[in-house]
């Protein structure tokens, strides 16, 4: 008899525990309450957001064990200096290779991956619920991923603070950029790629009111062209004219500066700047894609700096 | 079973209808031997420490938390899916050197394992949400595409084994041309976990994909005993083979489709594993000289033992180095590779 009356607090309690979601996939997850052990199968596309808004992962892939970065860029770093999580998140394997024992060890309380984690989330359920959030196909741009995360973790209120900080920077800088101008943005690997609509840089970009070029290689028709990146030809690259050219730096190269990614174009098109109009007429805005690359606000304010300091630079001239 | 002797002095024995040479039967037990010693200091290796009290209570049943969870979800589904897969690669590399007659003919080099891998790409690519169990009927789709191309390209009957070797490779670097530009203009972080499982990986195996797997194992088995024959004949030549009374234009296509579905279970388990269907046959018959029966049941033994010893290498420094299996069971089976190629030579060069 005890057990009826112990029963209904007990159910309540756990209702208030953990609550169902549905994630990019479909699949039903139980998210608890406050998750404070979260790990992230991917650190600029899901870490840095979360830590931008306040919650820091305490595992990611791409580290190890102590922490350090094991990969050419440390995104946290990078983008959040200061404020990047502390400690650093632990590693999880290495990159592509996820180890669950390592995983498990760090006893985490939620898992979120991107939907490109699908065939691991039955695996990695073993160990904690897994959330896949839409990062990588297409689906999503700008922040609504960093959005979409801060609604998760019941955190809208940190994340529309962040957005107000950046409202603020934006319209400091949107009335000294002309109207209805156009602009391309290309990221420098060991060839140039076209940067699609999911960066923190893009999202900036067209705030400021720029419109993207349209491209035969972009738009809704190509769905890897909506990614981060898709592949050009150096001929059409050429060709380009936008109002403005942004040009990332490879994350994946040693140096990320304006002086590393002149070189690595020097290799990828030798005598670019002789043929390409933006770059004779000084409509080149350059960027280090560790800083700008992830759907982050922290990314678009890192946007917002490299187009004010360009600006700044052209008005002088 | 009971002992006898061979027309050649060596000693035989028989299980019911199966006859082995004892030779034979002592290599396939120190294979088995091997494989179980690596197994068992496998199961020690990982974040998680572990030692023989835990593997006891396992096996009482009454082990859980870190663990538990490092033996049953994590170490005993990768050696076993290891096992599995080397041994089904191993196997059809056997199988198809019989069938060409050529010591070079593997999975790999006649486009199997690529006609499988262009279709999982396909699949993963363009139905990034098409569920996980549909990855095998891709994998199989693919390769049996490759078998009936090679069939027909080749002709029935009258072309021999090199004319099938050929034809694979003009298959294969087509293919993997294919798979290339897939890699190439899918979106960077899929590319790169593409290039990651290209390079074999075993890290999706579970118990769910071991008991996905177990059938095309114990269909392997029957296999083993069934066409061994039907291989012992085709290593002698097809035109003897066909003198033997062995029908050709049968079981040539059911070579290569038993060929089809054992490579592409293993690719869908642990990737394309490039080389052991052509190093395994070879140390196999270095270990104990072979045809039929007894050369694919050794073949597949000694390839699952170098999958085993390969992840052992892989788990052993991962954390912070990404060593894709691929590269462990290069690292693991090519030393060996040559090592047996040499003293084979030497011992050829003493005969003279």
């Amino acid at each position: 008899m005890r057990l009826l009356f112990l029963l209904p607090p007990l159910l309540a309690s756990h209702a208030t525990l953990a609550e169902t979601v549905t994630d990019a996939m479909g699949r039903g997850v139980e998210i608890p309450d406050d998750p404070s052990r979260i790990v992230v199968l991917h650190e600029p596309l899901l870490g840095v957001p979360l830590a931008d808004f306040g919650v820091d992962p305490v595992g990611s892939y791409g580290r190890a064990d102590d922490g350090s970065s094991l990969m050419a860029a440390d995104f946290y770093a990078s983008i959040l200096g200061d404020d990047a999580p502390d400690p650093a998140p632990r590693g999880i394997g290495a990159v592509g290779d996820i180890d669950l024992e390592r995983l498990r060890a760090l006893s985490p309380d939620l898992i979120i991956g991107t939907e490109l984690d699908a065939d691991k989330a039955d695996q990695l359920t073993a160990i904690a619920p897994v959330y896949l959030q839409a990062s990588s196909s297409g689906k999503v741009r700008g922040f609504e991923t960093e959005k979409q995360l801060a609604a998760l973790l019941d955190r809208t209120d940190a994340f529309e603070d962040r957005r107000a900080e950046y409202q603020e920077k934006l319209d400091r800088l949107k009335p000294i950029i002309p109207p209805g101008q156009s602009y391309l943005a290309v990221i420098v690997h060991d060839k140039i790629n076209l940067v699609g609509e999911m960066s923190g840089a893009i999202q900036a970009i067209e705030d400021l009111g720029y419109n993207r070029l349209p491209l035969k290689a972009d738009g809704p028709d190509n769905a890897l062209g909506s990614t981060f990146a898709v592949p050009i030809s150096s001929e059409a690259f050429g060709r380009m004219n936008p109002d403005l050219l942004v040009i990332l730096s490879s994350y994946a190269g040693a140096s990320h500066d304006e002086a590393g990614t002149r070189a690595q174009l020097d290799r990828v098109m030798p005598g670019w700047e002789r043929f390409l109009k933006p770059a004779r007429e000084g409509r080149i805005v350059w960027m280090d894609s560790t800083k700008v690359a992830t759907p982050s606000i922290a990314s678009a304010e890192h946007a917002l700096d490299a187009i004010e300091a360009w600006s700044a630079q052209a008005s002088k001239n | 079973m009971k002992p006898a002797r061979a027309t050649d002095g060596q000693e035989l024995v028989h299980f019911g209808h199966l006859q082995f040479r004892a030779r034979h039967l002592r290599a396939g037990l120190l294979l088995l031997g091997v494989a179980a010693a690596l197994s068992l200091v496998s199961t020690m290796i990982g974040v998680t420490r572990i030692g023989g009290s835990d593997i006891t209570a396992l096996l009482r049943g009454g082990l859980v938390d870190d663990a538990g969870f490092a033996l049953r979800e994590v170490r005993l589904p990768r050696i076993a899916a290891g096992f599995m897969a080397g041994w089904c690669v191993a196997l059809t590399g056997a199988m198809l050197q019989s069938l060409a007659r050529n010591p070079l003919a593997d999975p790999g080099l006649l486009g199997l394992s690529q006609g499988s891998m262009v279709m999982i790409l396909l699949l993963i690519l363009f139905a990034p949400a098409a569920p996980p169990m549909l990855l095998p009927f891709a994998a199989m789709t693919g390769a049996l595409a490759v078998a009936l191309a090679l069939v027909l390209l080749v002709g029935r009957g009258g072309a021999g084994g090199l004319a099938l070797l050929l034809m694979g490779i003009a298959v294969e670097t087509m293919l993997s041309s294919v798979t290339q530009i897939l890699i190439l203009y899918s979106p960077p972080d899929m590319s790169y976990a593409l290039s990651n499982w290209l390079a074999g990986s075993l890290s999706g195996a579970d118990p769910a994909a071991v008991l996905a797997l177990l059938p095309w194992f114990l269909f392997s088995l029957g296999m083993a005993v069934w066409l061994g024959r039907s291989l012992s004949t085709y290593d002698l030549g097809q035109d003897l083979a066909m003198s033997l009374g062995e029908n050709v234009n049968r079981s040539r296509p059911l070579i290569l489709v038993v060929s089809v579905l054992l490579s592409s279970a293993a690719v869908t388990a642990a990737g394309p594993l490039a080389f052991l269907g052509v190093m395994a046959p070879h140390l196999a018959g270095f270990l104990s000289p072979a045809s039929g029966r007894p050369r694919l049941i050794l073949s597949g033994l000694m390839g699952a033992v170098l999958v085993i010893a390969a992840d052992m290498l892989t788990r052993s420094v991962s954390g912070e180095l990404a060593l894709p299996l691929g590269l462990s069971l290069t690292l693991v089976g090519v030393p060996l590779f040559v090592i047996s190629l040499r003293l084979r030579a030497l011992k050829t060069l003493s005969n003279r």
